[in-house]
């Protein structure tokens, strides 16, 4: 492992990575600032820069956008109540109620804290963790990565919200569906091409994340009326900000509970399909509870607890979802499932062996995370008056050059103009799905994990001469497709029997 | 049955997947392909069999009872930014990417209500010339500047 540590630093404290850390930092904060723009969005759009990269410097660039657009959107959490992604949510609940108090610079400053903590200590699981997971999943055989990718993706059922189940699910499978079109990979038969040449190479998973996110998101502010009144008191935010200085008693406060949310953050970052929002819902309540009667009724009136336990574990559970990605080459979030597409198309296969045949990129990304988590901290925390004017651009301007950005990115890789106009399609269907309360990230990862599976099983099946007995031959195969239909219908089943028991209730104190 | 949201997108993909299925029967099959377990159209009618299934499940279980509130959204508006962009798709190539994009975003500026040309002209043009220097000569992206008219 020391190797290892050694090969990671000496890759990525090359003067080149550094600088590519701080920019990726810079503009993740940025992007993640702005209102309803992301992580995904973020690594979306810095996806043509990593391109041209090589592959480690490519994966620490986006590594670095990934931790900055998390900072960024507990600023706009914290500043403006508009938190830009899911899992920042929850540092709302007592960074906004702070900041209305006056204290928004130390509100900032107890997020970059517990932020920092929270991806050091991960980075530091990670670090443990990954190398014996990895070795561990050598003996996989492609019964066993088919039967993980299909609880990759039944997970998103389990973690989906309430209500959610099906929609998730169903987004899953046009996600799949989606993977599907293009020459067939093993007969070279093309597939739902429709007679178009420029679908014979299949849809580019870069077009899909971008007309998906940053296309549609822009596209939703446009439709959906600007308030001028909303846009004039974030600008008076993003102007005052307060004292940044911390005191000895929030400190002393923020230590126990950075400990306890940065393992939650980080197991739950592990689990496919968990990731960074229930991370943080699971840590504040945690936290809730654990403070007591008099302590737990600070929470959501500017709780120190309150804001410090959500931002750690939101950023242990990034970090923690790197480890399927490294180790079994599934990644466990929307986010890392963009990463794994970035890595593919490096010509890199992330799973157990990245470790032996490509050490460098394995080690550089695992110590850029502590690099990137320095950087935030240093860099980004002073900087943030700064970097919080973004919050001031007209959206008469912004929201015209999020659509430039992301079209501009997607044609510079392809270089083809039909690209953009399928995006066009892509974005339009994905803003009238998103007006609609279905979720995006399901279908981004059965695309990702869609081309994986079909191929897998096609192996197992060749192995097996067409018998799909592996399916319950194989104790580990059976192992891991059970939990999959435990995640799959455990979720539907338990309000289901919630409902027949509270009818059964109902039908007896009547008859009583 | 009232058209809530998730009734809405459920038909919406229902009707994809219908479309997915009937597109699955014309991928062609080699001749030795018939008889395997395994070929090219199998997981193709696994997924059409899935996703009809499912877009049915929330058609008929919907999870919320909310409806859209179209009214209150600028579909105009929305509409032609998407025929804006596809227009720049159009054009960027034989019109150059400096000309295009100028126009694209000074448009684009002007559709959400920026009405000040000097403004216009001095946000735009500068970001895009910027931007083409950027990639060209900082990451040896290249990309045609002038229309094809004037190129040599």
């Amino acid at each position: 492992m020391l190797d290892g540590i050694l090969i990671g630093l000496a890759t990525a404290f090359t003067l080149q990575n550094i600088a590519f850390v701080i920019m990726g930092c810079l503009v993740g904060t940025f992007i993640g600032m702005l209102p309803g723009l992301g992580p995904m969005s973020a690594i979306a759009l810095m996806i043509p820069i990593a391109a041209s990269l090589e592959p480690s410097a490519g994966i620490i660039l986006m590594a670095a956008v990934y931790y900055g657009a998390i900072f960024g959107g507990s600023t706009s959490s914290i500043l403006i109540n508009a938190p830009g992604v899911a899992s920042t949510v929850a540092t709302s609940f007592d960074g906004y109620p702070m900041a209305k108090s006056g204290k928004a610079g130390k509100a900032l400053a107890i997020a970059a804290y517990s932020s920092f903590s929270g991806g050091v200590i991960a980075a530091l699981l990670l670090l443990v963790s990954a190398p014996y997971l990895a070795s561990v999943s050598l003996s996989f055989q492609s019964t066993d990565y088919f039967a993980l990718m299909v609880l990759g993706l039944s997970a998103v059922a389990a973690f989906a919200g309430k209500g959610e189940v099906l929609k998730a699910l169903l987004m899953t499978v046009v996600g799949l569906m989606l993977s599907t079109v293009g020459t067939d990979q093993t007969v070279g038969v093309p597939r739902f091409t429709l007679g178009m040449l420029d679908l014979v190479d299949g849809i580019s998973f870069l077009l899909l994340v971008m007309a998906t996110f940053a296309l549609s998101e822009a596209l939703m502010a446009i439709i959906k009326k600007v308030d001028e009144g909303k846009r004039d008191e974030e600008r008076r935010a993003a102007s005052q900000l307060g004292s940044m200085a911390v005191t000895k008693e929030e400190v002393k406060e923020m230590v126990p509970v950075i400990g306890r949310s940065s393992v939650l953050g980080f197991l739950i970052g592990v689990l496919p399909g968990a990731g960074a929002t229930i991370a943080s819902f699971l840590a504040y309540g945690t936290e809730q509870r654990i403070a007591g009667p008099e302590k737990g009724k600070l929470f959501g009136k500017g709780s120190v607890r309150g804001l410090s336990a959500p931002e750690t574990a939101n950023n242990a559970a990034a970090t923690g979802s790197f480890v399927p990605l490294l180790t079994l080459g599934i990644p466990g979030s929307g986010t890392t499932a963009i990463m794994l597409g970035a890595l593919i198309g490096y010509g890199i296969q992330p799973g157990p062996r990245l470790y032996i045949d490509q050490p460098d990129v394995f080690w550089s990304v695992i110590i850029s995370m502590w690099l990137g988590n320095i950087i935030l901290l240093v860099l980004n925390l002073p900087l943030i008056p700064y970097i919080a004017r973004v919050l001031a651009i007209p959206a008469r301007f912004l929201l015209p050059l999020i659509l430039f950005f992301s079209l501009i990115g997607v044609y510079f890789v392809s270089f083809n103009t039909f690209d953009i106009q399928l995006m066009v399609l892509f974005g339009l269907a994905a803003t009238i799905l998103r007006l609609l309360s279905f979720p995006m990230a399901p279908m981004i990862l059965g695309f990702i994990l869609g081309g994986m599976m079909e191929e897998n099983l096609r192996r197992a099946l060749l192995i097996n001469n067409d018998s799909w007995s592996f399916l319950w031959n194989r104790p580990l195969t059976l192992a891991i497709l059970l939990i999959a239909a435990a995640c799959l219908f455990v979720p539907v089943l338990i309000p289901m029997f919630k409902k027949m028991r509270k009818d059964t209730k109902a039908t007896s104190a009547s008859a009583d | 049955m009232s058209l809530s949201k998730d009734r809405i997108g459920g038909i919406l993909i229902l009707l994809f997947c219908l479309i997915y299925a009937w597109q699955s029967q014309n991928i062609k099959l080699l001749p030795f392909q018939l008889n395997s377990a395994f070929h090219a159209r199998t997981v193709p009618e696994v997924l059409a069999v899935l996703g009809v299934g499912l877009s049915l499940l929330v058609i008929v279980f919907p999870g919320t009872g909310e409806g859209v509130k179209w009214r209150e959204l600028n579909w105009p508006l929305g509409l032609s930014f998407l025929v804006l962009m596809s227009a720049y798709g159009l054009a960027v190539r034989p019109a150059g990417f400096l000309l295009s994009t100028s126009l694209f975003l000074m448009v684009g500026f002007a559709m959400l209500g920026e009405r000040n040309i000097a403004r216009l002209l001095l946000v735009a043009v500068p970001l895009v010339v910027a931007f083409w220097a950027l990639m060209n000569y900082g990451l040896s992206v290249f990309i045609d500047p002038l229309p094809s008219f004037l190129r040599s």
